[in-house]
């Protein structure tokens, strides 16, 4: 007794596409190589945003104020953790203070370590914080009870080594790990150290006799003013201010931040926008060819289920599905490998191009996905559209007898 | 059953007109068994890919069960030929990715209220003797087994006519034999058979057998005045249905 299962118009479409697979195969590559690539640029652009975003958040700035001429280190400090030590005078702090707009302000202080510490294979940044006046550990500490910032404790980011509990040292004086925070992806907080002034003064003037390199840190100078405006202000109109009132500084807003990143991301987008789109003109005439091919070859096929009953419509949607069917396999394939690459890979690539990046969520990734599904099933439907119906017109007995051996 | 008055197809070749059918008038009456003969060439595919509605006359009229075919549209000729008409081509016409027993179900899943369920194709495979191989695929089966599916196929449906084109053209003698004897099954059945070959040998098996030539048809009855096989070739049997 047969065990065929009951036979379906879903049979029919998967064992057109099952029983030919040397032919589907290349059309599966093209359509896995478009939704790729697809995927590729909206999860790269998405996970730096969010990274920007999640980044921001955790210094809880408005806006940063660097000395004028700085403005780029610490755009790099921030966006890339590439450590860098800059100064100006820390009256600006108290000026800033007092802006209309401004609630709150808080000074920083930024130190490049030296390279070869214990606790990292390249130089990190320590940023000094006023406990006084902080708002970027001081919410972290709110969030986290339990943990005390004390005399010589530090707070790391994510991506610094070294366990609650142990020590780092920087410039021979010896720091205690007392929290982590949480990964932003933006490297200026993952690869940043943050410990209290005071520490950092001592550090400095120890530093001559216990370290292979004195640090200095110049008294009533500051690297950076991060700054809170009042709920309702827009951050760039408090930022305009304090350019205009204190001479010799420069503001740098998140909107101007996510600038730099798109800049620095513009580069990957276009090429990866532009590979879609080549990849897209390309495969539409490239995927149409091998539909045309392909119904070309199924003529006599389509002719038989013509002359034993077939609707014209259906067998159009006999040819769509199966398009269908293979630009969604195609696709997922793409989207599921290109997915595996970036995640595997995905702190070299924001290494390489210098941008912060974060996973997207879950929810962010499925539409990024089913986005990039939906545009390459498109592809493939315009593709296969026309030789369907192209193969609907030849008169059906003379392609069956043509076909004949 | 089906009336054919005055129907003619021409096609455009090199500039010049081809007459492919010229002027055919003939009658097909149910139970009938009706043989149309001729050589390749002679117009008869092309007057049988008429009388299925898959190939629209030049001129004249084609009635199947009184309806006017050229009259309707498309998609109605698609369901009278998905519920009405078997059709056997000359090679199998099986779908080389699906198995024999899904070639024969096949046609159900173009006719709104087809019959046929599985156990239904099933059935029709043991009758044309195909039982043992309804999970083959068709490039496993022999010429004979695959015309063996064909015939299952056409029947699936439920068809009153089935129309055969040229069904023992590849096949030897004694599976010819075989295929045939079940084509006179099936019209003793009551099934209307229509059948173009260019074997002579086959004219015992209808009760009315015409001949083709340049498009023209002529009835067996008639003064015959056409050769079947070339010069010097066998001629075709006068004998009737046995």
């Amino acid at each position: 007794m047969s065990k065929s299962p009951e036979f379906r118009f879903s049979r029919l479409v998967a064992s057109s596409i099952t029983n030919r697979p040397h032919r589907n195969v290349a059309t599966i590559v093209a359509f896995a190589i478009i939704a790729a690539t697809l995927f590729s640029a909206q999860y790269l652009t998405s996970g730096a945003l969010q990274s920007l975003d999640a980044g921001m958040t955790r210094m809880g700035a408005d806006i940063l104020v660097v000395p004028e001429g700085y403005s780029a280190a610490a755009q790099t400090v921030i966006l890339m953790g590439e450590p860098s030590s800059f100064f100006f005078n820390d009256s600006g702090f108290e000026q800033i203070s007092k802006i209309p707009g401004v609630a709150k302000a808080s000074p920083q202080i930024f130190i490049a370590t030296l390279a070869g510490q214990a606790c990292c294979s390249a130089p990190v940044q320590l940023i000094a914080i006023d406990p006084d006046h902080d708002f970027t550990v001081a919410t972290w500490l709110k969030e986290n009870p339990g943990v005390v910032m004390g005399k010589d404790d530090i707070i790391v980011g994510s991506m610094i080594s070294g366990d609650i509990g142990s020590d780092l040292l920087f410039y021979g004086h010896t720091f205690h790990i007392v929290g982590r925070l949480a990964k932003t992806g933006m490297m200026g907080v993952d690869c940043a150290v943050f410990t209290r002034f005071e520490d950092a003064y001592v550090m400095s003037d120890e530093s001559g006799v216990k370290a292979v390199r004195e640090l200095t840190i110049p008294r009533g100078m500051v690297s950076a003013v991060l700054v809170k405006v009042d709920p309702g202000i827009v951050p760039a109109t408090v930022a305009n201010r304090i350019q205009a009132q204190i001479p010799g500084t420069k503001t740098i807003t998140p909107n101007g931040l996510l600038s730099s990143v798109t800049g620095q991301l513009a580069a990957v987008t276009h090429l990866l926008y532009g590979s879609t789109l080549a990849v897209t003109i390309v495969s539409i005439p490239l995927l149409g060819f091998i539909s045309a091919m392909v119904a070309h070859e199924r003529r006599r096929e389509v002719a038989i289920f013509r002359a034993l009953g077939a609707k014209k419509s259906y067998v159009v949607r006999l040819m769509l599905t199966e398009s269908f069917a293979i630009s969604v396999i195609g696709g997922l394939i793409g989207i599921a490998a290109a997915a595996g690459i970036l995640v595997l890979f995905q702190d070299f690539i924001a290494i390489t191009l210098k941008i912060p990046f974060n996973v997207p969520s879950p929810l962010t990734v499925m539409i990024i996905g089913g986005s990039a599904l939906v545009l390459t099933i498109a592809i493939g439907g315009i593709a296969s559209l026309y030789p369907a119906i192209l193969v609907n017109r030849s008169e059906p007995y003379d392609t069956i007898r043509k076909g004949e051996p | 059953m089906i009336e054919v008055t005055g129907v003619t197809k021409t096609y455009s070749a090199q500039g010049s007109e081809v007459r492919a059918v010229d002027d055919v008038h003939f009658e097909v009456k149910t139970g009938d068994f009706v043989l149309i003969l001729g050589r390749s060439g002679s117009g008869k595919s092309t007057l049988l890919g008429m009388l299925a509605g898959l190939i629209r006359p030049t001129n004249g009229v084609i009635r199947f069960n009184g309806k006017e075919i050229g009259s309707l549209s498309e998609d109605k000729i698609s369901e009278l030929r998905a519920k009405e008409i078997g059709f056997v081509f000359q090679f199998s016409g099986l779908i080389p990715t699906i198995t024999a027993l899904e070639n024969v179900m096949l046609p159900t899943l173009f006719s709104p209220n087809g019959s046929g369920s599985r156990s239904e194709a099933l059935k029709l495979l043991k009758r044309v003797g195909m039982s043992h191989r309804a999970d083959a695929y068709p490039r496993t089966l022999s010429s004979g087994e695959m015309k063996r599916v064909a015939i299952a196929r056409a029947l699936i449906n439920g068809p009153a006519l089935i129309i055969a084109d040229e069904p023992t053209g590849d096949l030897d003698v004694d599976t010819e034999y075989e295929i045939m004897e079940l084509f006179r099954e099936l019209n003793r059945e009551g099934k209307t058979i229509v059948m173009v070959t260019h074997n002579p040998d086959l004219v015992p098996y209808a009760n009315r057998t015409y001949g083709m030539d340049r498009g023209k048809l002529v009835q067996r009855s008639d003064p015959f005045p056409f050769r079947m096989v070339p010069e010097g070739g066998a001629q075709p049997h006068q004998s009737d249905r046995p």
